[in-house]
């Protein structure tokens, strides 16, 4: 189920501000309190798909003293796409909470 | 002796054989990665610390397969749009070619425009189909590259481009199909191998 929705918190976990890979994932699991527990290794494939889409755009980057790193930030359309993915999710989770929940009012 | 990481890393580059480029790039990548993990693994400096940061990055096969499933898809693509292209120039070479025979007759009358006309009627139909039912697949494309390749090869015999006396619109719009027909096969077999490719990674992972 998750795997559908890594792009979107791909998206959101950029949303802060420009991140490497490793980054992405602490955020994930930090924000998500442990449970978005995936390999490390799959946000690399969305982060790809998601730079190939024009949705992220990335940039090799080596600190001072620090370790050479490719960091991700969102692009204009990545921050359009994310606003509109989470459109979808609230209106989503809103009629699964309603079904889930007993309530019989949904749709109004 | 090479560390796990290092160990690890090769390993990923192999895996990546559909696109060597991008398999040298996530590894320098990635290698950044598993030494931040390593460094944060409370038994660094160590083996161990470097064997669980691998552990928790999972299979390189595993995302080798992710990232192979997204070129199969940017690669249907590009050989989609070749394929489009190869088919827009091809009728206009076969419609300029039309007009110039209509002046000076075939040269091969009899099987050469059944061909022309039939292959190239045969590549729409089955690249329409395609389309709709098999936009994924490998074998409609490569029928209709098959298909294409008779009709221009037919167009050509037929027209005698190789003899003097061709106006240089015929000429530039075969040279400009054979160059797209080029195209095409090179995307077509690149799908091809891709595809075989992403489903050996996903059979044996």
């Amino acid at each position: 189920m998750l795997k559908g929705h890594l792009d979107a918190i791909v998206l959101a976990a950029l949303e802060a501000g420009p991140a490497h890979g490793y980054a992405v994932i602490e955020t994930i699991k930090r924000a998500s309190a442990g449970t978005f527990n995936l390999p490390e290794g799959t946000v690399y494939p969305a982060l790809h798909r998601l730079e190939e889409a024009g949705l992220l755009a990335s940039a090799w980057s080596t600190p001072p003293g620090g370790r050479k790193r490719r960091v991700y930030s969102l692009t204009k359309s990545g921050t359009a796409a994310l606003a509109g993915r989470r459109k979808t999710w609230d209106r989503f989770s809103q009629a699964v909470d309603t079904m889930l929940g007993g309530d019989k009012t949904w749709p109004a | 002796m090479a560390g796990v990481i290092d160990t690890y890393l090769a390993g990923l580059r192999r895996e990546f054989d559909f696109d060597p480029a991008l398999g040298r790039r996530m590894a320098e990548e990635i290698e950044a990665h598993l030494w931040d993990a390593a460094e944060a693994d409370p038994a660094w400096p160590s083996a161990d610390a470097e064997r669980r940061a691998v552990e928790r990055f999972g299979l390189a096969r595993a995302i080798a397969a992710e990232f192979a499933a997204d070129a199969v898809a940017r690669q249907s693509k590009r050989t989609w749009i070749a394929l489009v292209a190869t088919l827009a120039v091809t009728f206009v070479a076969m419609r300029l070619r039309q007009m110039w025979l209509g002046d000076v007759g075939d040269l091969f009358p009899t099987l050469a425009p059944v061909v022309d006309r039939y292959a190239f009627i045969a590549a729409l139909a089955v690249g329409t189909v395609a389309w709709f039912a098999w936009r994924r697949s490998w074998l409609p494309l490569a029928v209709c590259l098959v298909a294409i390749i008779a009709s221009v090869g037919a167009g050509i015999l037929r027209a005698g481009l190789f003899v003097d006396g061709a106006p240089l619109s015929v000429l530039i719009a075969a040279a400009g199909e054979i160059a797209l027909i080029g195209l095409l096969a090179f995307h077509v077999i690149g799908l091809g191998r891709r595809l075989r490719r992403t489903a050996l990674l996903r059979r044996v992972r």
